[in-house]
């Protein structure tokens, strides 16, 4: 199944783009198409200097009908459903390949044979149309599309999925990582609880994660081990207290009690970490992104933290938020426009592509 | 407020304007029966559920009343601790006039490396006495004007430290320099290994280095990984 985002359902973004990069031109137009292919979603987005921006955003989830993601059948998946995905998107946005100027792909971090697939198709489009092929680090590009859609200049990022969650913020030419789990990311953290207690797949019902879902029943929580190190958070130990206490547990209301008790220390050890890091860098904006940042109770209280530093809390538009192509392609468009282009020999994947090893040029 | 609560505000005066407001704490210049003191106070948090700040708050406050204690006793610089009072989550300490070891780095950089082998040293008068700092950034080094070192902030301290919690110790000092202060990181990372090691021994010291090694690359994207 393809699902096709248009600017109607993430509207439209804060600023002119010459706002908040003001190094680039925006008066030649382009246009860009980014693939995504990170972890479980292959997407497939066209960015434009020209409004609206963000033409299209398509994409195609695998999910599995049990357990976690494999790799090997999200590359599967990916490889079977690219054709439709890129097509949609073209059909959409109402463009045909040769209009392209470049294409962009997120060559890292993520899982190899999944990235593969996507650099694969991006090296054969961008060869056999002779268009520039853009390099594009996937975590740049979360942080990217949020600070584009909410206009924030300057923000302390909190970017939490199934894959990463860290505290970043822009100094010297790069977005340094201030904070980050020393383990397992708040995603995977989440999912894999719901995953061996039976709450999951699906992991997501009606919009709410089912930990989300599953907490709203208690009011009370288990008190369940909440580690915060400097700026860095540590979920390895909640996991497993919390499969435990659920394992032990008598009727639904020690459940929810459990699954309330999980979601506190996992979103409230998140949103203190992003509190340390606003009172270390004294920045004067919030910025919440990545897939996990759908979950309005998250959302809620980084919104209340913020307010206590007297800061501005801006979230990513929701369908731009979890995995996508429109923010592949969106600094895809930037990193073309500052002339970053690479060989198709060279774009290899970097599944462990550091955030804080891509210097960016246009800030 | 509680009745409890009340009393022992007055008691420290923690009124006005604090000195400052940090993420976790405010913090309040007071008058200690004539000494200079900080009152930190730790305030509750709307984004907490409120069974959990509690148990939260009232534990930090008694880990850092006790790791302060600890610290001062084994020969390490902290403030002197005056008062604590879990309830209302107040610690009245010594006030150390002092700068930031982070903002000494750039502008002094022989100096800052000097502090880095100093505060190995204290690092390891922690560790091997089973305490571990747990947030140890320059942030958290006080440097005062006769270069004497002040460690502050022991809210996330332990006191029964496992190898991994003395480890991270290290990684959080590594990462605060590679946040701020990237260029200088070597240095700074050596200096503090040679100060923990004249403690600890080379071994001892390598062996931590091992392990914040293996922390780096435990669930994270890290070039390292691969090479592995």
């Amino acid at each position: 199944m393809v699902n096709v985002d248009t600017p109607s359902s993430y509207g439209n973004p804060r600023f002119h783009p010459s706002k908040l990069y003001p190094s680039l031109s925006w008066d030649r137009e382009a246009y860009v198409l980014g693939i995504e292919s990170t972890a479980h979603t292959f997407g497939v987005g066209i960015a434009s200097t020209k409004s609206p921006y963000i033409l299209v955003s398509a994409r195609s989830t695998y999910r599995p009908e049990k357990g976690g993601i494999h790799p090997r059948e999200a590359a599967e998946h990916h490889v079977k459903m690219a054709p439709t995905v890129i097509r949609e998107a073209l059909k959409h946005a109402g463009l045909s390949i040769r209009d392209i100027d470049a294409v962009a792909v997120a060559l890292g971090p993520g899982l190899g044979p999944a990235l593969r697939v996507g650099a694969t198709i991006a090296r054969g489009l961008a060869s056999y149309f002779s268009k520039p092929l853009v390099p594009v680090n996937h975590a740049v590009a979360h942080i990217e599309i949020a600070r584009f859609y909410t206009g924030q200049r300057d923000p302390l990022v909190l970017y939490v999925s199934g894959g990463n969650t860290m505290v970043a913020a822009f100094a010297k030419k790069r977005y340094r990582v201030f904070g980050e789990t020393i383990d397992i990311a708040l995603g995977n953290l989440l999912d894999t609880f719901a995953r061996e207690v039976g709450l999951a797949p699906p992991y997501i019902v009606e919009g709410l994660h089912v930990v989300d879902r599953c907490a709203s029943e208690a009011d009370d929580p288990v008190v369940l081990p909440y580690t915060v190190k400097g700026m860095d958070v540590s979920y390895s130990g909640l996991l497993t207290a919390a499969i435990r206490a659920w394992r032990r547990s008598k009727d639904n209301k020690d459940k929810a009690r459990i699954c309330l008790g999980l979601r506190e220390s996992a979103y409230g050890t998140a949103v203190e970490v992003t509190e340390r890091g606003l009172a270390h860098t004294r920045k004067r904006e919030v910025l919440l992104t990545g897939g996990v940042a759908a979950s309005p109770v998250l959302q809620e209280k980084l919104r209340e933290m913020a307010k206590l530093h007297d800061a501005i809390f801006g979230v990513s538009p929701l369908s731009l938020a979890g995995d996508n192509g429109a923010m592949i392609a969106w600094v895809g468009l930037l990193n073309y426009l500052s002339n970053i282009i690479i060989e198709p020999i060279k774009a290899v994947v970097k599944q462990r592509w550091r955030l804080d090893s891509v210097e960016v040029p246009w800030r | 407020m509680e009745a409890g609560q009340r009393r022992s505000a007055l008691e420290v005066g923690i009124e006005g304007e604090p000195a400052y407001v940090g993420a976790e704490a405010i913090l309040y210049v007071v008058d200690w029966f004539g000494d200079k003191a900080i009152a930190k106070y730790r305030p509750p948090k709307p984004y907490r559920h409120k069974v959990i700040d509690e148990d939260l708050r009232t534990r930090r406050t008694i880990v850092e009343a006790k790791a302060l204690h600890t610290a001062r006793s084994i020969g390490v610089p902290a403030p002197e601790l005056y008062f604590v009072d879990p309830i209302s989550k107040i610690i009245v300490m010594e006030y150390i006039e002092g700068v930031k070891l982070a903002d000494i780095i750039e502008s002094n950089p022989l100096k800052a490396r000097e502090y880095a082998k100093t505060l190995g040293v204290y690092a390891a008068r922690m560790h091997s006495n089973e305490l571990a700092h747990g947030d140890l950034t320059t942030s958290n080094v006080l440097v005062t004007s006769n270069g004497q070192l002040f460690i502050i902030d022991f809210g996330l301290s332990s006191l029964k430290a496992s190898e991994r919690d003395k480890a991270i110790d290290l990684h959080l000092f590594i990462r605060s320099l590679e946040s701020t202060h990237p260029e200088h990181v070597e240095v700074m990372v050596e200096a503090f290994l040679e100060g923990y090691s004249t403690i600890l021994g080379r071994s001892e010291a390598d062996k931590l280095m091992g392990i914040v090694r293996e922390i780096r690359l435990m669930g994270r994207y890290h070039e390292e990984r691969r090479r592995k």
